[in-house]
């Protein structure tokens, strides 16, 4: 009977094929993201190519989506683009379910050298063009001016290195204006950020991108030391934990802590949510270590293979990428969520309409992102099962933070699990 | 006795629709978890290599796993722990004629109709660090700040709370019921021979609560082993530093957030063994010592 319901439905499915030919995008954006999804990008869309339609659905967050994703390719239908966050990258090439942009998109149809360089090298592996640059965004340094002049400290100097951080944070504590001096948002990310920002490798291989990466390499003295730093700041009662990915913004937000690293896809809310002048600046160095610059995060676009793609709906994929790519859509998303404006089209666009006089807190991120060296080190680690050992390092972070285990334990301990994982994962997919 | 059908098939047939659903939803499921906790799986093509009990091994040896099994038994203990005794006293309090005291027994029945999530989202709000109105209210009261965001044992305490408060209603219900089920000539006889009203509860009363609170026992430690999922995910995700890391969010999260499915499958097998072996034990128990005739 099942057999039956399903050559129904398939039926059905023909008959449809005579409309516009549909395409269906799972994506992870809620709250705002979500509007500027659906009816900025999917309706401009369809009004823009009649012949097409894209279908798009909120299916939770990342991982959750990753999960369905994984199923519905699994039950043979899969959509035909999926959303994935960046720590997806490797289990994305290696899943032998996509379809490589570059593979897709005929020569010249679109111009991917427009694209931000460190967007456009953190998806490019082994010289191919994997999925479609989206949502990219970095970590920057988020600060409350008006704490800053309350403590007595200039408010458009916030603080460039660690050892300035420290200071500037004592001073704000001894005045008992604010309850701490800073928190993270995303900490194994920033984490990872700290690496590439001082040019240091976080896995072999050349972070996973001249082979696929068997051990990760922040157990190395640069992650003891910086671990230790950070352990340093908790004890002094400078750094405020306050959980993972967005949940710290909080603590910003009611002015209890003075300063917070957090994705750049937060200005737009942080700037509506505060009764505070909010100041941005870039992440702060470490002094006396090599500069290198801070990696983008985010998310892109995949194409998904699926049994027997038509030629019309392969096309409809490349349509809408098209119309993603062009100057007034990319700044339009950019302007929606503060996710970078990824193409260079699109910021001499915003530049010329003075967006980002008007609007210097989103200029940052962009800045930062291109200053520093294209090393190695900073195009972006690749990892297998990356989730897994994100939720590793956010564990070892939480143990320093907490006092629980000393930074050179923790950082030991995380690292082998995290080569657990790793090996794993190559046994998986070998 | 016996009933007769007219026709051999139409028992069959009635029962297929039972046995169907059994069949698809826990036999063929079940089954799969079994083979897939014997294998290595590429999570797109489902391909498994075959790998004896490596799954297994691995898991036992784990250090993680051994501490979210001993998260898992001190959270249920003091979960039940104090759900049990806090609701026993509330019951006895409201099992009195006092005026409107229908109102005060559907408001303590409350908390058992909001979803896991809900009751997370309550509590989580409470407790937020810098916001939260128990966090000002104990700030402004003893000067301490408590951030349970980084604090492991604060966070179990706050996941304890949140979930034995989350079974007050239903245990209020039955010990209530139990409590108007005593009889209350005992009580009497025994205030005539002199008993103090404490000594009375628990030379009488409790004893004949016994079967009550062995139910409560057992419902109360199924839901705090296997169905408080929504409620640590919306409070601590496990955190901060796997300090409230129970079985069935560890299983959640190897499965589904790191996509490792060979090792859930194996967590998933562990933990219905443990369910198999608990009711077991349980209800042994139950048969010699606790129902009273």
């Amino acid at each position: 009977m099942l057999m039956a319901m399903l050559a129904l439905l398939s039926a059905g499915g023909a008959a449809y094929a005579q409309g516009p030919v549909k395409i269906t995008l799972w994506h992870a954006m809620g709250g705002a993201r979500y509007e500027a999804i659906t009816k900025g990008i999917a309706e401009g869309f369809n009004r823009a190519y009649p012949n097409y339609t894209l279908e798009p659905l909120f299916t939770g967050s990342y991982a959750e989506t990753l999960t369905k994703a994984i199923a519905a390719i699994r039950a043979g239908n899969p959509p035909h683009i999926v959303q994935v966050y960046e720590v997806g990258t490797q289990t994305m090439i290696d899943s032998g379910a996509i379809i490589p942009v570059t593979d897709l998109v005929p020569p010249g149809e679109i111009n991917f050298a427009d694209y931000i360089d460190p967007i456009l090298k953190y998806y490019t592996v082994r010289g191919k063009l994997y999925s479609m640059p989206f949502n990219s965004s970095t970590a920057i340094l988020y600060y409350n001016k008006d704490i800053f002049r309350k403590a007595g400290l200039d408010p458009e100097r916030p603080p460039q290195t660690f050892d300035e951080l420290e200071q500037m944070g004592r001073q704000i504590l001894r005045s008992g204006v604010a309850r701490g001096a800073v928190t993270f948002g995303w900490p194994a990310w920033i984490f990872e950020q700290m690496f590439a920002y001082h040019n240091k490798y976080y896995a072999n291989n050349e972070n996973g991108r001249a082979a696929r990466a068997s051990k990760v390499l922040f157990d190395q003295p640069f992650g003891v030391y910086l671990a230790s730093r950070w352990a340093t700041w908790a004890r002094e009662g400078l750094l405020v934990y306050g959980g993972r990915e967005y949940a710290p913004n909080r603590a910003f937000l009611a002015g209890e802590v003075a300063m917070l690293m957090q994705s750049t896809s937060q200005v737009s809310t942080i700037e509506r949510g505060a009764k505070f002048a909010v100041g941005t600046a870039f992440l702060p160095r470490i002094p006396g270590q090599p500069r290198g610059k801070s990696v983008i995060g985010g998310a892109s676009l995949w194409v998904l293979k699926g049994r027997g793609r038509s030629r019309s709906e392969l096309d409809a994929i490349v349509a809408f990428f098209k119309y993603l790519n062009q100057p007034t859509q990319t700044a339009q998303w950019h302007r929606d969520t503060g996710y970078f404006p990824a193409t260079q089209s699109a910021v001499r666009l915003l530049e010329s309409e003075g967006w980002f006089a008007k609007n210097p807190n989103f200029l940052t991120a962009f800045k930062q992102i291109q200053l520093g060296p294209d090393t190695g080190a900073t195009r972006g680690v690749l990892l297998g099962n990356f989730v897994q050992i994100r939720d590793i390092t956010d564990t070892m972070l939480e143990r320093i933070f907490s006092g629980r285990m000393t930074p050179a334990e923790a950082v030991r301990l995380a690292a082998d699990e995290a080569n657990k994982v790793l090996d794993e994962y190559l046994k998986t997919y070998k | 006795m016996e009933g007769h059908f007219p026709d051999r098939g139409l028992p069959y047939l009635l029962v297929a629709p039972s046995v169907a659903i059994v069949l698809i939803f826990l036999l063929i499921p079940s089954g799969e978890a079994l083979l897939q906790s014997l294998s290595r799986i590429n999570p797109f093509t489902g391909a498994g290599r075959f790998v004896g009990l490596e799954n297994f091994t691995s898991l036992l040896a784990s250090e993680e796993y051994r501490h979210s099994i001993r998260v898992s038994v001190l959270f249920t203990a003091g979960t039940v722990l104090l759900s049990l005794s806090a609701s026993l006293a509330m019951a006895a309090l409201v099992n009195r004629s006092l005026r409107g005291i229908g109102i005060y027994r559907t408001a303590l029945i409350w908390p058992y109709a909001l979803s896991p999530a809900v009751a997370g989202t309550i509590w989580a709000l409470l407790f937020e660090p810098s916001t939260g109105l128990i966090t000002f209210a104990l700030r402004e009261m003893t000067g301490a700040a408590p951030n349970w965001m980084m604090s492991g044992s604060l966070a179990l305490l706050v996941v304890i709370l949140a979930a034995a408060w989350k079974l007050l209603g239903y245990n209020i219900m039955f010990f209530l019921a139990g409590l108007q089920a005593v009889p209350e000539e005992l009580a009497e006889a025994a205030a005539v021979d002199g008993a103090s009203a404490w000594h009375r509860f628990w030379a009488v009363t409790f004893p004949l609560l016994s079967p009550v609170t062995f139910f409560l026992l057992i419902t109360n430690s199924l839901y705090a082993f296997f169905e408080v999922f929504g409620l640590i995910d919306v409070l601590t995700q496990g955190g901060p530093a796997r300090a409230t890391d129970v079985l069935v969010y560890k299983l959640y999260r190897d499965g589904f957030v790191s996509i490792n499915w060979g090792q859930a499958s194996a967590q998933s097998v562990l933990l219905f063994v443990l369910v198999a072996a608990l009711t077991v034990l349980q209800f042994r128990y139950a048969g010699r010592r606790v129902f009273y005739t």
